[in-house]
């Protein structure tokens, strides 16, 4: 712990909680207190604040881009393969089982992962079906990265990534799926590239979102929680549309649906919380 | 590689024009209700439509659509269609309209004043809620009027409750003059002074 900053309050730590409580769902208890203390601790150093009062009243202010931030501390807002891998296992435990029990036989399974900043995570979900779905040669499927910034899309498409973003591949995937173009980068593998494709999307605008069709599974993590209340109701209902009927949207860690939409069913796996949308008819 | 790129497919079909979409807003199936209220938000006479359908509106899926068009365009008008839904009987309409306001906190600021002086109860309780929206100097100053005047200690609690999450310094008078209002209701008590605590975190702030 830094010198310059004192120990969080009991009283202190109570209030910050509260405010990520109410801001993005995530739940902190005494025993996570050095972790907070730690994040936080680290956003009065990078604002110059020397107190956690002065730091909680810019937050409750809601001035500049500090809740960004600091939410961005508790998210750890980088993409890398592999990243939440559970919520990979569970697609091909549980949510590709289901959809293909439902689903008539020869339409496509489709899987949107938005936003998908420079691509690692449709790249990730295309390896990981292809390493450990069995029923993937019997299927065509189509994987599409979406994202507002047409320079991270650039990039996905290129393809090409440094050590920290394959840090959780193992390297037999590495060597499989990428090639190597000098000793710090690596390029995803002609084919694979080919299978992933990359488009442009506002997430509040119904007209871009309708425009890439329904999907059996969306990924759509750590973006919704930086949205204000009205366009996280539209973003959600938009998501809602991109849907087929019994399909399924996984958050982030720090997300939760039912706090932001009544569309959704709440599915437990062993694996991850996701939210489906309900079966045509299937609520009143 | 099974994995295959293809286009997109077709875009669902929109509805043709405003009459196709406002008759179906009443008179469609879900899914066309669903459709028509997405759409009406951007409609000329949308929010009269989109306030008429949800009075009548019973299936949670389409009013929630409705809402969320009316949050969309967030004008005193849309707050006027959704007002009636906080004195529903049931509490799904009632917490989908409470989301709804607090979704627009812009336009719901000039409702307040009233709302929080409303004859019932459960509005008032319901609108120090919608209040955990604003600004805190807009909030501490509401609701600080509310804690002088009002004579239910639920409401003050609900308002107490507010003040110590967004409250400003200047709360401070106002929850000490409601303590001593309630020398009955120990929870009253105990709750300002949570909220005095979380005060003065601001007050020092401000010292």
């Amino acid at each position: 712990m830094p010198a310059d900053v004192p120990p969080v309050t009991g009283e202190e730590f109570r209030v910050l909680c509260e405010f990520l409580y109410r801001r993005t769902g995530m739940v902190f208890t005494e025993a996570k207190r050095y972790y907070v203390q730690r994040r936080v601790t680290e956003r009065l150093q990078a604002t110059g604040f020397t107190s956690y009062a002065h730091y909680f009243a810019r937050l409750r202010a809601d001035s500049g881009d500090e809740i960004e931030q600091l939410i961005n501390a508790f998210t750890v807002n980088e993409t890398y393969f592999y990243r939440e891998e559970h919520q990979l296992r569970c697609l091909t435990s549980d949510l590709l089982r289901e959809r293909i029990r439902t689903k008539p036989r020869g339409r496509p399974i489709r899987i949107w992962s938005v936003p998908c900043s420079t691509g690692e995570e449709p790249y990730s979900i295309a390896i990981w079906l292809l390493e450990n779905w069995p029923e993937v040669d019997a299927y065509d499927i189509d994987i599409v990265g979406s994202d507002i910034d047409t320079q991270v899309l650039d990039a996905a498409r290129a393809g090409v990534f440094g050590k920290r973003a394959l840090m959780h591949l193992p390297p037999r995937l590495v060597n499989q799926y990428l090639e190597p173009l000098d000793g710090e980068q690596w390029r995803i593998v002609e084919d694979l590239r080919q299978s992933v494709s990359f488009s442009t999307v506002n997430l509040v605008e119904m007209a871009e979102t309708r425009a890439h069709g329904r999907f059996d599974v969306i990924f759509c993590r750590n973006v919704l929680i930086y949205f204000d209340d009205a366009s996280r109701r539209l973003a959600a209902e938009n998501l809602y549309e991109n849907l087929e009927p019994g399909g399924f949207i996984c958050l982030g860690h720090a997300e939760s649906m039912s706090r932001i939409s009544p569309l959704f069913d709440v599915c437990r796996y062993a694996d991850a919380i996701v939210y489906q949308r309900p079966m045509e008819g299937a609520r009143g | 590689m099974p994995l295959i790129r293809r286009g997109a497919p077709e875009a669902p079909a929109n509805v043709k024009d405003d009459r196709d979409s406002f008759a179906l807003l009443t008179g469609g199936t879900d899914g066309e209700r669903w459709g028509a209220a997405r759409a009406a938000a951007t409609l000329p006479g949308g929010v009269e439509a989109l306030g008429a359908a949800l009075r009548s509106e019973t299936d949670a899926r389409v009013r929630t659509a409705i809402l969320t068009s009316l949050t969309r365009v967030a004008t005193p008008a849309s707050v006027d269609a959704v007002l009636p839904c906080l004195r529903a009987d049931d509490a799904d309409t009632r917490t989908g309209a409470l989301d709804a306001l607090r979704a627009m906190p812009r336009a719901v600021l000039p409702r307040l004043p009233d709302l929080l002086s409303d004859a019932d109860t459960d509005v008032r309780i319901l609108s120090c809620e919608i209040a955990r929206c604003l600004a805190p100097a807009e909030a501490t100053s509401l609701l600080c009027d509310l804690l002088d005047r009002e004579t239910d200690a639920n409401v003050c609690a609900a308002a107490i409750d507010v003040l110590a999450e967004i409250g400003q310094a200047g709360a401070e008078p106002a929850l000490r003059r409601c303590a001593k209002r309630f020398p009955q209701q120990p929870f009253i008590g105990f709750a300002v002074k949570v909220a005095l605590q979380r005060v003065s975190v601001q007050a020092d702030d401000a010292g």
